[in-house]
């Protein structure tokens, strides 16, 4: 049962812990905190983990009941391109995860919900090892002509801003954000892995189990701090209220939908024996256990709102308020509800349509641009992402930018060349001493 | 009856615990379950079983596999907390949970699982027994601290 642990070869071990200085600085902070909040739980460790006892046999797809590749050029050229992009769009994932949460961890209230953030964050930095591990652990080169120490180079380097997913590109404003990310962003994760987990590259396969374990617990850091701020909303007594976290849902929830790739597609992934499941399908499973989630909370807030009424009258007051009833001044509108899936898109099927919170649909833009404005966060709603986003749907609806222009689009918040910013070395992953790089960023 | 599915608790079955809880007890105690359920998901998600039937959840099994405790150093899947919905009792659910977490539990190289039933509990012990648990050789002992 218990994974196999494997190390990184120095040089990229050396390379992800100088990131980690430079990135994640308050990661010896965890290790203070560890024995008070996760107490008896086995330290840290930062290292790759392999688990047993996978299938030998592809599990799904054209191939099924063949042999798992072992070594990419064991794979058809095709599936081994997919599989070498989901591998590094995975790491930049977990690295550019870190970069977010550093941003605004120092702002968490409860010591409780930093500890768990700090937690989460290493445990991405786990997983950011992980794939460096399958990068650098195989051969590579039938694949592709970068060299395995270039990839590295060319994940760390990303930022806020070059990062793979839109998701991973959007800067935290307030600690809400990185709760709001661990229950809707990391959410897509577990599907990612989940899918993943019958992959026909064995190592990648293996890879998962310890993954989905770590990540069951970054959902719990997510849903947890909002099932108790949602409880002091209620009260009246906390500092987080409840449009505080609707617009924090509707920041969060498009980029979330778009990590599943365009609602059309994820056919090839399955027939190669990747993933389980189309895109459509895993974003339908995705809506559905967001649903809940927020259904949840409601009940959480309509309890705490009516602390004198029963488990049977506040779920009867709760299935009538959920219908649109108001009751006992309280009405829908001061609960938690999911955006409907086309609103504020810009990638996949939905892309740049212009639909509202609810389902309406616009045909004025200014009028569709000022009700997304509205539905945002006062702090997201000045960034350059949303300004660029308004541009590109102006231009979209005018007809000057082709829609499939605008799908691949991102706002550049960052140099792309973030290499190490100390005197040490211009590379993170380091062969011959150098000079300084730049690696800042431009200030939004 | 319809189908039971039984299937690792998650962070979305913290609401409906409660539920159950509060049917059992009559206490609303969501922070009491939001604590115990995120102790099990941090330290082993896999381990820790809840029962469906339509899509809800009517019954919920926490444990893990501990080593060392009361000086006991063999590994051993410890029964922790459970419950399943008074309108949802003597179907199998109860059982259908212990199975799946006593599996689990030797999966996770446990050659014993071990419980703690408080002695006025008649009807707990009576379920932990029909699930082929016999006293074991220790005493637990106590002493009130004035
Ligand atoms: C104990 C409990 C989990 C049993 O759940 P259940 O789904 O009804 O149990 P099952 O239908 O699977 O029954 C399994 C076996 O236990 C026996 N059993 C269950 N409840 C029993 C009871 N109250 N008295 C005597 N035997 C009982 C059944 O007869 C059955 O035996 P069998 O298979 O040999 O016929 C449930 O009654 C419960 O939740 N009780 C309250 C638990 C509680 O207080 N939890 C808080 C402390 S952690
Ligand atoms: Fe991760
Ligand atoms: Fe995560």
């Amino acid at each position: 049962m218990s994974d196999e642990v494997r190390m990184l070869p120095e040089r990229y071990h050396e390379a992800i812990e100088h990131w980690r200085q430079h990135n994640f600085p308050d990661y010896p902070k965890l290790a203070e905190v560890w024995p008070k909040f996760f107490p008896k739980d086995d330290a840290f460790c930062l290292c790759a983990k392999v688990a047993g006892d996978i299938p030998a046999e592809i599990e799904i797809g054209d191939d099924v009941g063949k042999p798992k590749a072992l070594e990419p050029k064991e794979l058809a050229p095709e599936a081994a391109q997919h599989l070498l992009s989901q591998i590094r769009a995975q790491a930049s994932t977990e690295f550019g995860s870190i970069q977010q949460h550093q941003m605004t961890l120092f702002r968490a209230q409860e010591p409780q919900d930093q500890a768990w953030a700090l937690r989460v964050m290493a445990e991405e930095l786990r997983h950011g090892y992980q794939m460096v591990h399958l990068l650098t652990s195989s051969d590579w080169s039938p694949v592709t002509e970068t060299k395995p120490e270039d990839m590295v180079e060319e994940i760390l380097s990303m930022q806020t801003g070059s990062h793979v997913l839109a998701a991973f590109n959007l800067e935290f404003d307030s600690f809400l954000d990185n709760v709001v990310f661990a229950a809707f962003i990391d959410r897509v994760g577990k599907y990612q892995l989940t899918m993943q987990r019958i992959s026909a590259y064995k190592p990648y396969a293996s890879s998962m189990p310890p993954m989905l374990r770590e990540e069951a617990f970054h959902l719990a850091a997510g849903v947890i701090p909002l099932r108790r701020w949602v409880e002091h909303a209620a009260r009246g007594d906390g500092y987080i209220d409840m449009p505080a976290i609707q617009k924090a849902v509707h920041k969060w929830f498009g980029r979330g939908l778009e990590m599943f790739g365009d609602e059309r597609g994820g056919q090839t992934n399955v027939k190669f024996g990747l993933k389980d499941l189309n895109n459509r399908d895993a974003q339908d499973q995705y809506i559905q256990e967001c649903t809940k989630m927020l259904d949840d909370l409601n009940v959480r807030y309509v309890r705490a709102r009516f602390p004198d009424r029963t488990r049977d009258e506040a779920d009867a007051i709760f299935a009538r308020v959920a219908s649109g009833e108001t009751v006992d001044g309280l009405s829908r509108d001061d609960l938690l509800r999911l955006p409907d899936r086309r609103f504020f898109r810009r990638r996949g099927e939905f892309a740049f349509q212009m639909v509202g919170t609810r389902g309406e649909t616009f045909t004025d833009v200014e009028k569709y641009i000022a009700h997304v404005l509205a539905s945002l966060p006062e702090a997201y709603r000045a960034s350059i992402d949303v300004k660029h986003w308004a541009d590109l749907q102006r231009a979209v609806i005018v007809g000057t930018t082709p829609l499939k222009e605008a799908m691949a689009s991102m706002p550049r918040l960052a140099r792309q060349a973030g290499g190490c910013p100390c005197g040490k070395s211009v590379r993170w992953v380091v062969d011959a001493a150098g000079g300084a790089g730049g690696g800042e960023r431009l200030s939004p | 009856m319809a189908d039971v599915r039984i299937r690792p608790v998650n962070e979305l079955d913290i609401e409906a615990i409660c539920r159950i809880d509060e049917r059992i007890t009559g206490k609303y105690r969501p922070d009491v379950w939001e604590d115990r359920v995120v102790y099990f998901i941090r330290r082993d998600p896999d381990s820790s079983q809840v029962a469906e039937v339509d899509g809800k959840v009517v019954g919920f099994m926490l444990g893990e596999v501990r080593g060392g405790e009361f000086g006991m150093e063999e590994p051993t899947g410890w029964l922790e907390f459970f419950g399943v919905d008074p309108s949802a009792r003597e179907r199998g659910i109860g059982r259908g949970l212990t199975d799946a977490l006593l599996a689990g539990f030797k999966k996770r190289g446990a050659h014993v699982a071990r419980t703690m039933v408080r002695t006025q509990d008649a009807e707990i012990a009576r379920f932990v027994a029909a699930m082929g648990f016999t006293p074991a050789p220790v005493s637990a002992l106590e002493k009130r601290l004035a």
